[in-house]
């Protein structure tokens, strides 16, 4: 009989279960089941430091912040700007068009003083 | 020989002036001077810019859009003072100097003795089209200056007639004058 037979009859024997393992697998049948987590509970445990994903999570918000900020003043500014440039061009155009309007107005007066004479 | 220099030397000043703002900087010091100062500097790529604020669903911001979109610059001063002589001919002097180049030609000049109110235009042409627009008027107690360069087209100028608190203009068509309704007796 070689070794390897030897160990597998070892290994494959029956061996009987301790005398209170019965009284231990109905204990456990009959154990009421867990209360279901509450939602804090839940929450709790997302939020229970430390996590990774917190940590990452944390550092990726700290540099967004800043950079929002400096993208939201910035497009105000750009904006304002463009108002400020589009309410002069707007008075240019009006300044322009009123002074064009007297020049014709006084070339028309003439034009009747000329035409009563 | 030297017919042909002075002839290359014009032909040079007009290319290089043409499509440039008249220098208006003999103006800024009559800012300290008066009462009520409007300066307003936009160049091609400001006037752009401010192009792009210009609301298309705006029927009168649609038309300035319009009219500013071959533009290079508009320049505008306006200087009112308190009293009179607060500002010499002198002081514009350098305007009209510029004003006599080649390329401007005066389209309108309206000098009244009795308001001592004057007005001037004065057209660029280099072209078929024309390629800048200054007023000049002055009255003893108010200056304006307007130079508009580039591309203007003065029907589209006429256009902005009612909108912006800019009159109608009518440039080429004169108002047709209407049939006398009273019958001869």
């Amino acid at each position: 009989m070689s070794y390897l037979e030897d160990d597998l009859r070892k290994a494959l024997r029956r061996t009987e279960p301790s005398e209170d393992f019965v009284d231990r697998v109905l204990a456990r049948v009959n154990r009421p089941a867990p209360p279901e987590p509450t939602w804090w509970e839940l929450l709790a445990a997302v939020l229970r430091p430390p996590r990774l994903q917190w940590v990452a999570l944390s550092v990726i918000v700290s540099v967004m912040i800043p950079f929002a900020g400096v993208q939201y003043r910035q497009e105000r500014q750009y904006r304002a700007k463009g108002e400020r440039a589009k309410e002069q061009l707007l008075l240019a155009v009006r300044v322009a068009g009123s002074k064009l309007h007297q020049a014709q107005k006084r070339v028309l007066e003439v034009g009747r003083m000329d035409t009563r004479l | 020989m030297k017919t042909l220099w002075i002839l290359t030397i014009c032909v040079l000043v007009t290319v290089a002036t043409y499509g440039q703002a008249l220098d208006l900087k003999n103006l800024d010091k009559l800012a300290a001077k008066a009462n009520n100062v409007t300066d307003v500097t936009l160049d091609g790529s400001l006037l752009k810019f401010a192009a792009k604020f210009l609301s298309s669903d705006n029927p009168d911001q649609a038309k300035v859009k319009k009219l500013v979109a071959e533009l290079k610059g508009v320049y505008v001063r306006t200087y009112e003072f308190d009293q009179e002589g607060e500002y010499s001919e002198s002081d514009l002097a350098s305007i009209r100097g510029q004003l006599r180049t080649p390329g401007w030609s005066r389209i309108v000049g309206v000098h009244s003795r009795k308001d001592r109110d004057n007005a001037e235009i004065y057209l660029k042409t280099g072209g078929a089209e024309p390629g800048g627009l200054a007023i000049v008027c002055a009255n003893p107690k108010e200056l304006v200056v307007v130079n508009i360069v580039g591309k203007i087209d003065l029907d589209e100028l006429s256009e902005l007639g009612g909108s912006l608190g800019v009159p109608k203009l009518d440039f080429d068509k004169p108002k047709p004058t209407k049939p006398s309704s009273k019958k001869d007796d």
